[in-house]
């Protein structure tokens, strides 16, 4: 393994016999800011190395950060021509245009004619269609990078009817719903009713203006509750220990401190909104009635 | 010809072991065997029954199944997500899906759980691409930095996708991976691979039990197709753990009453079946034969029988089944009821009997640990002083509001903060204490007395290998010294219910030791 300085004795040989016998290179560089973190020895390294006369040589850097270029040190910044080129992401027109461009089959494909003829059809009906102008603006809303786009497409075309092998409105609006997916209101809907107790606690300990609470302080709450309502979900220590160590594999609370003493006394917080559990509480169809009451308690006081 | 591989029989055992390691060598491929199925169910275009096959061993899971389907099986296909909650059915739709439907296909699998570092990983995908040939060659050649990596493994790739076969790569249980030391790199890597690699008959699935936004990081890398696996409804749960039981009639009247109350605790389809094991033996002790129970008086029963065990069973998460109160239960017969709910506790299932056994000097160490940690300092000569008489003065100052206050601060603070730290000193004085008190019970020397006794010393003398067994076995733990002086501080890990149980069971002890004392004196 050859050190650092052979090697840029060995690139700056190299750079000069290809200038000497007219050959141009080229370095690309891509995520150019990873290589702009630390020292920057091999960006100055580089650079430098093209300083000579005989080297011709060109050294473009690719990445997704605006501002790559304002995180040289000095003294690269100094060899560096200044030029930047901004790749925007398209406009709406251009990526629909991209889109019938995507879809749409060539007239020259080994599939039989009728169909390609009739599939074009239906595409370009599809995309005069109001609805479709919907969709790609609620799609560009969010996120109007090509990838993502490419993304729907390919969710579009897996819907496409097994039968008839045509695309259809409803192909697209049923990728449309499958794009816009939430992680952590699908998790709250998928939790069990002494799980959901143990938000609701956590959340009351909050509004009380608690700055840090922890498992043990959660279950004093957690009994008091079942003392003034007298449900049927009072249960012991052990469970709810479990229940909140399931809280904590969904991410849905952490702990608030990096290492420490042991699970029950760790602090801890909650990592989704009141109005996201609120939420999920009125989506819920198991839910006691006792758990909308005891958030909602707290709103008006 | 359509002959497709049988899915296996979704049995409980199996069902439950869905999230847990051990399950995943299971679905290790080993090359020849799979092939020779896989090959005889090549040759026709996928027809309906092996998709109809597959739904069926697949029970509620049947719209994540459609959807892989639809995103995996043409190839080339944009990486895939699947996420979602622990024994969701992730992996084994996800592998059911791809060996039973996609013919001329290479899977590699691997278990991110069951690797301990990048390198094993790289080790692991690289010998299941048969990349490398002789064991000593490959040592010296295993990959140890990403880009050596990237280019083997695309190295391997490109030969098998020239023969034609689309390529499958699974890495699962990704979300261990942000624990891992340069973990963050390792995950770019990952999702990186569809762009380095450039090869559109690899197809990337990632199974993750965390959601996608653990994942956004700041490079640019394609995003793959998300599919969520949701937990399962009181119905799909009741579905799946019916599936495959020898008295399905039986089994569903069951679960009927005894569902329900465990589901508000608990959706995990392992969990639950752990806990509903015993408990409907339990419930079908009454009935001689297991036959089905047709009249509504047996369900009547039968559920009257098994109420208190399930009302125990959803005050603990694992059962210690004692082996005293199993013996009672067999000899007592219509007298079980009663003696099952004083044995266990009574509706709180609590046991007042200690489950283990220790040795006299541990259980005193216990308890002085425990003392120490829960008590400031300040407290010790208060509570131990040979007259004991120093609570008076304090009885006679009222109450007042802002002390009351300051108790009720002070309270949250030790619940905040936790059982304290004591050095090894304290400990051993308030040992020394409480085992001279103890002495006392049968010896009729004044309490002043602190000096070991004759009985003493055997108590004493190993007291400190007690001390590390009791840190072993995570009673007390060690915390960080303090650093005024440099001795080690400990801290006691157990709470007031063992600590009770401690205590009376020593009780128990002692008077037993007394008796014996008696009967020899």
């Amino acid at each position: 393994m050859a050190s650092s300085d052979d090697n840029t004795e060995f690139m700056i040989d190299m750079l000069r016999e290809c200038g000497l016998a007219h050959k141009t290179i080229i370095f690309v560089l891509e995520e150019f800011d990873l290589f702009a973190q630390g020292k920057q020895r091999l960006l100055y390294s580089l650079l430098d190395a093209m300083q000579s006369l005989t080297s011709q040589a060109i050294v473009i850097g690719v990445s997704c950060r605006l501002d790559a270029d304002q995180l040289l040190e000095k003294r690269v910044r100094s060899r560096f021509s200044h030029r930047k080129l901004i790749f925007l992401p398209s406009s709406v027109d251009s990526l629909q245009r991209l889109m019938e461009h995507l879809l749409m089959l060539p007239e020259d494909s080994h599939l039989p004619t009728k169909y390609v003829m009739e599939y074009n059809a239906r595409v370009t009906s599809i995309f005069s269609d109001k609805k479709f102008k919907g969709i790609l603006n609620s799609l560009t809303d969010s996120d109007a990078t090509t990838s993502h786009i490419l993304r729907f497409l390919f969710r579009v075309v897996s819907y496409m009817d097994m039968d008839s092998g045509l695309l259809s409105m409803q192909s697209f609006m049923n990728a449309l719903s499958s794009m816009r997916r939430q992680p952590k209101m699908d998790s709250l809907q998928d939790l069990s009713i002494l799980e959901l107790y143990i938000l609701v606690c956590m959340h009351r300990l909050e509004d009380k203006e608690h700055s840090s609470y922890n498992f043990t302080t959660i279950m004093k709450e957690y009994k008091s509750v079942q003392d003034a309502y007298r449900t049927s979900d009072n249960y012991s220590h052990t469970v709810c220990f479990r229940a909140f160590e399931h809280l904590l594999d969904r991410e849905l609370i952490s702990f608030a401190d990096k290492k420490g003493k042991a699970l029950e006394y760790r602090p801890v917080k909650l990592l989704i909104s009141s109005h996201e559990l609120a939420q999920s509480l009125k989506l819920n169809t198991t839910c006691p009635a006792v758990l909308q009451k005891l958030l909602d308690r707290e709103r008006y006081m | 010809m359509s002959q497709t591989v049988t899915p296996r029989r979704t049995t409980r055992s199996s069902a439950s072991a869905l999230s847990s390691v051990p399950a995943a060598p299971k679905y290790r491929p080993k090359p020849s065997p799979r092939r020779q199925l896989l090959v005889t169910a090549a040759a026709g275009p996928k027809d309906y029954d092996s998709v109809g096959e597959l739904l069926d061993a697949l029970p509620c899971r049947r719209a994540q199944a459609m959807d892989l389907i639809r995103l995996l099986v043409p190839a080339p296909a944009l990486p895939l997500m699947l996420y979602g909650g622990a024994a969701t059915g992730k992996t084994r739709t996800l592998l059911l899906a791809l060996t039973n439907l996609r013919p001329s296909q290479r899977l590699v699998y691997a278990s991110l759980r069951s690797l301990p570092s990048p390198r094993a990983l790289f080790a692991s995908l690289l010998s299941q691409l048969g990349a490398t040939s002789s064991s000593t060659f490959s040592r010296q050649r295993l990959p140890e930095k990403p880009s050596d990596f990237i280019s083997a493994l695309r190295n391997a790739l490109t030969g098998i996708v020239s023969q034609g076969e689309v390529v499958y790569l699974v890495f699962d249980n990704l979300d261990v991976v942000r624990s891992w030391d340069k973990g963050d790199q390792l995950l770019t890597l990952l999702f990186r691979l569809h762009d380095l690699l450039q090869l559109p008959q690899v197809v990337l699935v990632y199974v993750s039990s965390a959601t996608p936004d653990a994942y956004y990081s700041m490079t640019g890398s394609v995003e793959p197709n998300y599919v969520y696996f949701s937990d399962y409804t009181v119905d799909e749960a009741r579905d799946i753990l019916i599936r495959g039981h020898p008295n399905p009639k039986l089994y569903s009247s069951f679960l009927s009453v005894a569902l329900k109350p465990l589901f508000r605790v608990t959706r995990r389809v392992d969990e639950l079946s752990a806990v509903l094991e015993p408990l409907f033996n339990r419930y079908s002790e009454p009935l001689g034969d297991l036959k089905a129970v047709s009249d509504e008086g047996i369900k009547r029963r039968l559920f009257e029988h098994v109420q208190p065990h399930l009302a125990v069973a959803l005050s603990e998460t694992f059962s210690v089944p004692m082996r005293a109160s199993m013996h009672e239960i067999k000899d007592s017969g219509s007298a079980g009821k009663g003696s099952a709910k004083r044995q266990l506790g009574g509706r709180e299932g609590l046991s007042t009997e200690l489950e283990f056994h220790m040795s006299m000097s541990a259980k005193y160490l216990l308890l002085s640990a425990f003392l120490s940690s829960r008590n400031p300092a300040t407290l010790d000569a208060a509570l131990f002083d040979s007259t004991g008489g120093s609570d008076n003065r304090k009885r006679k100052r009222k109450s007042s509001q802002a002390s009351l206050d300051m108790k009720d601060t002070m309270a949250e603070e030790m619940l905040m903060k936790g059982p304290g730290t004591f050095p090894l000193e304290r400990l051993l004085a308030i040992f020394q204490c409480i085992t001279s008190v103890s002495e006392d019970k049968h010896e009729v020397e004044c309490a002043d007395n602190k000096e070991p006794e004759s009985g003493m010393t055997d108590l004493m003398s190993d007291v400190l290998l007690q001390l590390s067994t009791l840190c072993n076995s995570n009673f007390l733990s060690k915390s960080r010294s303090c650093p005024l002086e440099s001795s080690a501080r400990y801290r006691s890990n157990i709470d007031e219910d063992l600590a009770l149980k401690v205590s009376i069971s020593y009780l128990s002890t002692v008077r037993s030791l007394i008796q014996r004392h008696w009967h020899t004196a």
